[in-house]
């Protein structure tokens, strides 16, 4: 299994989010999660990326073999795990260009591969942006800083393209994107795809799903996974709603 | 020893003794330690740190026997080694040089207008005892570089040096105090800036903890003229920064940053008071400091917009990043605006270093002391790349450096 969520509950704040969730992802799988708000969504994005304010209060997570609470940010990181924030951090002074190109040597350096050089790396940096057609004068900029929405998730998956990661975690992604920008976007997503990676894709709404086919998708009410199927579900979920679910 | 006793002691080492106006003006000062509590609680040259310790000193200045050197490097470059605050005279066409001379006791002595409520403006104005004068000649345009040495333990140095940017001219001085014995440096520095003159003023400052800075600036500027002060702090020992700027003239700014890097049990004081007086003048303030463990570090701005000074652009920030819950910054800007036609805005945040920013950087595989580090960097980012003296930028960039490696 690449991805195994045994009964697990978390809590922020004495307040429960996510109470006995089960979820396994099998490598090259597509994963849809759809629920509403409050539901423990984002919480379980965070907690797979590794984000402190959580308390854990039962349940394992392996990711790749390795216990995930082992392993503490930047170790998921380096191993693989990618998380695509819903909302990117504004990091005004820190440049782009050698952020990611830090990012990128730091994951090699794990994977004892040699660290990638700067013409080389300002050469693969060139051409994922323009596969996304970003403009080469956002690379300059500090991250995410003045960016628009649209040019933070379409930076996002810039950086998910560069670091190439066995698990993506999209983290409602689609939220406010126009549709120009949502197909650019998962064109970048589609594009990356392959048998040997795996997406976590956490969102509201079945829109997003028509551009990134899932081969599953779950249904989260109140902090668990209350039913799992195909794309079908999703359907559902855009006539009906969740209300049915809760 | 009370201060009386001290200044009557020493009185034979310290300028303008012989002169009875002055005599007179020093026993008003004198009277003013006698009779002040020392109320922390009201006045900001004192916050911090025990005045006693700094009042119930021991005397001590040595005349250098090694004089200090000007060297002209370039056509109009010079640089000077100033020993115990002295410096020789020098004169060409471009500037001129000199030491205090009892003829000068009208320039160096009275500190009128920022006396009173600064109590180490009034122990520089009893104690004076090295100093000197940089007169920069009409619409000349020179870089000056100053090394301050002290050369011995235990000297206290009270040293006023004045300098002139005539009309047209403009001048680019960088200070550096890298002292590493104990001493304590009480500098004031007075500067008048003529009409359509410029002065860029680089403070660089990275003593030893036993060696306390104490440095004043007080600035006037006319017509079209532009002051700006940077200072960047890397000292382990107590270190003031006070600056008081009056414009007095249409169209005159005044641009002040403070960077300070403070670690263990470092304090530095920052104060600013700048008065505008005329239409048209601009007055920027920028102050940040990033403090470990359980430094202290205190800014207080007062921007006074007169009545007269309509148009006036005044700003103040500071910014502050406490990377120990031990550490404090205490920040306190303040407009008086009696003008109804200004632009004026003050703003201050301090707090510890943004968690969502590292688990950001972290979560793309940085480990955390990287991603602090890059955060603390990128939070003086904009100060550091206007720096457009490329070895001022280099040696602030290796003294960053130096700090950073101490975050863990």
């Amino acid at each position: 299994m690449f991805l195994e969520i045994k009964d697990l509950s978390v809590k922020i704040e004495n307040k429960n989010i996510l109470k006995g969730l089960n979820l396994n992802i099998n490598k090259g799988e597509v994963h849809a999660i759809m629920g509403p708000n409050g539901c423990g969504k984002s919480t379980l994005a965070n907690v797979l990326a590794g984000k402190e304010d959580y308390e854990i209060l039962n349940g394992k997570i392996n990711f790749k073999d390795n216990d995930l609470f082992d392993l503490n940010i930047e170790e998921r990181a380096q191993e693989g795990m990618f998380l695509a924030f819903q909302y990117p951090v504004e990091i005004p002074g820190v440049n782009i260009t050698p952020f990611l190109h830090s990012a990128i040597n730091s994951k090699r350096k794990r994977m004892n591969e040699d660290e990638i050089d700067n013409l080389s790396f300002a050469k693969l940096l060139k051409s994922k942006a323009s596969d996304l057609g970003i403009n080469i004068d956002m690379l300059k900029r500090s991250v995410n800083t003045g960016f628009s929405g649209g040019e933070k998730k379409r930076y996002e998956i810039l950086q998910m393209s560069i670091l190439n990661p066995d698990l993506a975690i999209l983290d409602e992604t689609d939220s406010g994107l126009d549709i120009d920008a949502l197909k650019i976007v998962t064109d970048g997503v589609n594009k990356l795809k392959t048998k040997d990676n795996s997406f976590l894709i956490i969102t509201h709404y079945q829109k997003l799903l028509d551009y990134i086919k899932p081969d599953y998708v779950h249904v989260m009410v109140n902090g668990s996974i209350v039913k799992s199927g195909g794309s079908e579900i999703a359907v559902e979920i855009e006539k009906d709603g969740f209300q049915k679910f809760q | 020893m009370n201060i009386q006793d001290n200044y009557l002691k020493n009185k034979k080492n310290i300028f303008f003794s012989e002169n009875k106006d002055i005599e007179t003006h020093r026993e008003k000062l004198i009277n003013i330690f006698e009779n002040d509590r020392f109320d922390k609680k009201n006045n900001e040259s004192i916050k911090n740190i025990n005045l006693k310790n700094f009042i119930d000193f021991k005397y001590k200045y040595l005349i250098p026997e090694e004089t200090s050197v000007i060297n002209k490097n370039q056509e109009n470059s010079y640089t000077i080694v100033s020993v115990n605050g002295q410096c020789s005279s020098f004169k060409d066409d471009k500037i001129e040089i000199t030491k205090i001379l009892d003829e000068d006791y009208n320039d160096f002595s009275k500190n009128d207008t920022i006396e009173h409520n600064d109590h180490f403006v009034n122990l520089n104005s009893l104690f004076l005892n090295s100093g000197f004068k940089i007169t920069v000649k009409k619409n000349n345009n020179i870089k000056i570089k100053i090394s301050n040495i002290i050369t011995d333990d235990d000297l206290t140095i009270f040293q006023k040096n004045n300098y002139i940017c005539e009309e047209g001219s403009s001048l680019n001085l960088i200070e550096e105090y890298e002292n590493k014995n104990n001493s304590t440096s009480n500098l004031l520095n007075v500067i008048k800036l003529e009409k359509n003159s410029q002065l860029n003023h680089f403070l660089i400052q990275d003593n030893s903890p036993n060696h306390n800075l104490i440095i004043t600036s007080h600035s006037t500027c006319k017509k079209d003229s532009n002051y700006t002060q940077k200072v960047y702090n890397f000292s382990e020992g107590y270190v003031r920064n006070f600056h008081y700027s009056e414009l007095i003239e249409t169209n005159s700014e005044a641009d002040l940053q403070g960077i300070f890097f403070l670690k263990d049990n470092n304090i530095c004081n920052n104060k600013t008071f700048v008065k505008h007086l005329a239409e048209d003048c601009k007055s920027n303030q920028v102050y940040k400091g990033i403090l470990n463990d359980r430094a202290k570090a205190t800014y207080f701005s007062n921007t006074h917009v007169d009545q007269v000074a309509q148009k006036t652009e005044g700003y103040q920030l500071s910014k502050g990043i406490l990377l120990s819950e031990n550490a404090s910054y205490f920040s306190k800007p303040e407009l008086k605006i009696y003008a109804d036609d200004v632009k004026c805005s003050h703003g201050s945040t301090i707090g510890p270093i943004d968690e969502n920013a590292i688990f950001y950087l972290r979560s793309r595989g940085m480990s955390k002391i990287a991603a602090t580090k890059i955060l603390i960097s990128s939070f003086i980012n904009e100060e550091l790349s206007s720096i457009d003296n490329q070895q001022m930028s280099e040696i602030i960039q290796k003294k960053l450096v130096r700090y950073l490696s101490k975050v863990k």
